[in-house]
């Protein structure tokens, strides 16, 4: 899958709309918890998952 | 972030309310405060921290004397008094104030330490404000304090920021900075997410896909031991090598030592490069005979077809170079090319459908058209062949004996060392060699658990793909095996995500490390940032590239130009584009608090470093003292100075103390005796 010259721009175009929406907001979930060592994502990431696929 | 300004209320030496305006734009980013000795400089620095985080660095001592002395002493026992941080600054579009405060009553004349609180307000468009419900949180999400430590410090201490052992804690923070931790999270995280997805689709999937889950459950528990003993692996093998470099910096130090490790240096690099060139070698021979190897068994193939094919010809067994297309046309048209009329069952017409089955298919014609075509070249491929197999087995045998000759020569210096007379030599010797013998059993088992890893994940790749195809009746498992998948398909990219980027940032910092400490430095040495974010000094000595033993100015100058890659590159990453999308123009953007910003350097390299710390961010709160600060370094700075300040000390001892601080001509106290009490007094000078 990688390749040497791919760019994250390459790995994003390459989703689906779903899988980009999902993979920002899980970005955005964890960045805001950054500061918290112990953070259990679980339900957050659950609850994102289940907002893009109802 | 951007800070406005600062006031202080009774904070250790500061008596009174004081406030310093920071505000301060790109063209003059630079704040620049004096102070003497003592006069409250590394106060003010940890006046931020605290502020921000409720603490203070170690180095500052009675940290529970937190309201001013002469405060604490006029308040009557059973009274109370404030002692505050008030700081105003805008982050990513929003204007904030910011107050840690704690009242304090006095029960004897001890201070007991104070609990402050912490409050937080943005200014909305309008002007009016709003109180932030958990301002800590916020403060933690606009900089985490661990990311602190590259943007307050002090020059004298930030050296420990490059100290080795020091860089498995740094490279956490700059993970964060350069948004790697929170991928590295995502995909910690994730798995759990899948599991609880996956609990359904196992429960209501049916018997084909539940098994294929439980199976891919298995190797995600595999997967992870497998993750988490690398983890340990390479933190262990960090820690080997750590120690294996320190041993060996005292044996290059070690005056009778020195020339032979400086000698087995020198051959250690040339056996990696002789070691890597037969390994190169021996691939080059392996894809050789993998591609055109079969060549060599076709030695007299070319002359065998040649003649079978003659013999078939001969034989009239093989199609003759007639098509069998042209004899149905000349049939189809009743004529010969001769032009004898071809009637139906007339002996004409019985012959050339006689040639009919003797004719070969086109397609059988050129099959063998590319065969013969084929045969010609075949000799001299195999004899191509030949020669190339001999070139390489000359080269892996040159390359053979070059190893085995650097293997003796490094054995025999490795030898000398441990025949040392001197016990220390050998003890250094000995401790190296277990180091050695310890690394090379992790890394054995670093590459084991790897290849294991690797395996596991194209396994679930491949249950996956099975999970796909399995037949789901259910609709709720249905659901589960979408959200799995979906799960699963933005792992894998946030995996190589992590992957470009961590390589990306590795040498975008080490560029620009190098730049900024090439500008600096007088030396010819180049810092290394290695691909765990390990930092090192190198210097070409003959060229082998050996590790500098780094002095305490050296290290203050790798520190600072790491602080300023590292500032650099958080703002640049942050306007390209990027999976966490559109981000604020300020996002990425903090400011430098500087104490003692010239640590112990002399006189030239405060010149450049102040030169280069104009540059380093869009803010900068430099705070110096007078013998610091003055002469060439305020020359360099001026010219990017939007605000000047002295913290003027008030001194309760006699005697001609008083001092003078001389900035653009006038002359502006700078310690002053005779006070009542001992406190510190910030003066704007611009």
């Amino acid at each position: 899958m990688t390749t040497a010259n791919r760019t994250e721009q390459d790995v994003l175009q390459a989703l689906t709309d779903e899988e980009r929406r999902l993979l920002k907001r899980v970005l955005e979930i964890e960045r805001a918890k950054l500061h918290i060592s112990a953070y259990e994502a679980t339900d957050d990431l659950l609850g994102a998952v289940k907002e893009i696929l109802p | 972030m951007r800070i406005h300004s600062i006031k202080l209320t009774n904070f250790r030496q500061f008596n009174g309310e004081q406030t310093f305006n920071l505000r301060s734009d790109t063209l003059k980013p630079v704040s620049l405060i004096f102070g003497a000795n003592g006069a409250g400089k590394t106060t003010l620095l940890n006046a931020f921290t605290w502020a921000l985080y409720g603490s203070m660095s170690d180095d500052v001592e009675e940290q529970d004397r937190m309201v001013t002395d002469i405060v604490w002493r006029s308040l009557p026992t059973g009274g109370s008094t404030e002692v505050a941080v008030e700081l105003t600054f805008d982050h990513e579009g929003h204007d904030y104030r910011l107050l840690r405060r704690a009242e304090v009553r006095k029960l004897s004349d001890d201070q007991q330490r104070p609990s402050p609180e912490v409050q937080l307000w943005t200014t909305k468009a309008d002007g009016s404000s709003e109180t932030v419900g958990a301002p800590q949180e916020r403060i933690y999400s606009i900089l985490p304090r661990g990311v602190s430590r590259f943007f307050f410090f002090n020059g004298e201490r930030i050296e420990k920021l490059v100290q080795k052992g020091a860089y498995s804690e740094v490279q956490k923070d700059i993970k964060v900075l350069l948004d790697l931790e929170q991928v590295e999270r995502a995909i910690d995280h994730l798995p759990k997410v899948d599991r609880r997805l996956t609990a359904d689709l196992k429960k209501h999937g049916g018997e084909k896909a539940s098994e294929i889950q439980t199976a891919i459950d298995d190797l995600r528990e595999r997967e992870t031991a497998s993750r988490d003993e690398l983890k340990v692996l390479e933190g262990d093998l960090a820690t080997l090598n750590e120690e294996r470099e320190s041993v060996t910096e005292l044996l290059r130090q070690h005056a009778s030592a020195a020339p032979i490790q400086k000698q087995r240096d020198a051959v250690v690099k040339q056996l990696d490069e002789a070691r890597t060139g037969k390994s190169a070698a021996i691939l080059e021979r392996a894809s050789l005979i993998a591609s055109r190897g079969f060549l060599a068994f076709t030695d007299d193939l070319a002359k065998k077809t040649t003649d079978m094919a003659t013999a078939l010809y001969q034989k009239g067994a093989l199609p003759a170079p007639l098509k069998r297309e042209f004899v149905d046309q000349l049939l189809d048209d009743g004529r010969c090319i001769c032009g004898t009329p071809l009637a139906e069952h007339t002996e004409p017409w019985e012959k050339v459908k006689d040639w009919r089955q003797r004719a070969g298919l086109q397609a059988v014609e050129t099959a063998w058209q590319q065969l013969s075509g084929q045969i010609a070249p075949l000799s001299g491929a195999r004899l191509e062949l030949h020669e190339s197999l001999q070139a390489i087995v000359k080269r892996i045998s040159l390359e053979g004996d070059r190893v085995s000759r650097l293997e003796e020569t490094k054995s025999e210096l490795d030898g000398q060392l441990m025949d040392s007379r001197l016990e220390d030599v050998q003890q250094l010797e000995s401790k190296r060699i277990d180091l050695d013998s310890r690394i090379s059993v992790k890394l054995q088992r670093t590459g084991s658990v790897k290849a294991s890893f690797e395996q596991i994940k194209k396994e679930i790749v491949q249950k996956t793909v099975e999970r796909s195809n399995a037949e789901v009746t259910d609709e709720l498992a249905a659901k589960a095996r979408a959200r799995s998948d979906l799960v699963q398909s933005v792992r894998r990219a946030l995996e190589e995500i992590l992957a470009i980027r961590s390589e990306d940032m590795r040498s975008r910092l080490d560029a620009e490390l190098k730049d900024v400490f090439g500008k600096i430095t007088i030396k010819p040495y180049i810092p290394r940032l290695s691909e765990s974010f390990g930092l090192a000094l190198y210097q070409n000595v003959n060229g082998v590239e050996l590790a500098v033993p780094k002095s305490t100015g050296e290290n203050q100058i790798l520190s600072l130009s790491f602080v300023a890659a590292v500032s650099k590159l958080a703002r640049e990453i942050r306007k390209e584009r990027r999976a966490e999308g559109e981000l604020p123009s300020d996002a990425g953007t903090y400011p430098i608090v500087m104490d003692a910003a010239f640590g112990s350097l002399d006189h030239k390299y405060q010149q450049e470093v102040s030169r280069a710390l104009a540059q380093m961010a869009p803010q900068l709160v430099v705070l110096v003292s007078k013998s610091q600060g003055l002469g060439q370094v305020i020359g360099e700075l001026m010219p990017y100075v939007s605000h000047l300040g002295v913290i003027v000390t008030h001194t309760t001892a006699e005697g001609d103390v008083s001092d003078d601080i001389e900035l653009e001509g006038i002359a502006h106290p700078y310690v002053r005796s005779s006070a009542d009490s001992d406190h510190a007094e910030l003066t704007v000078i611009k």
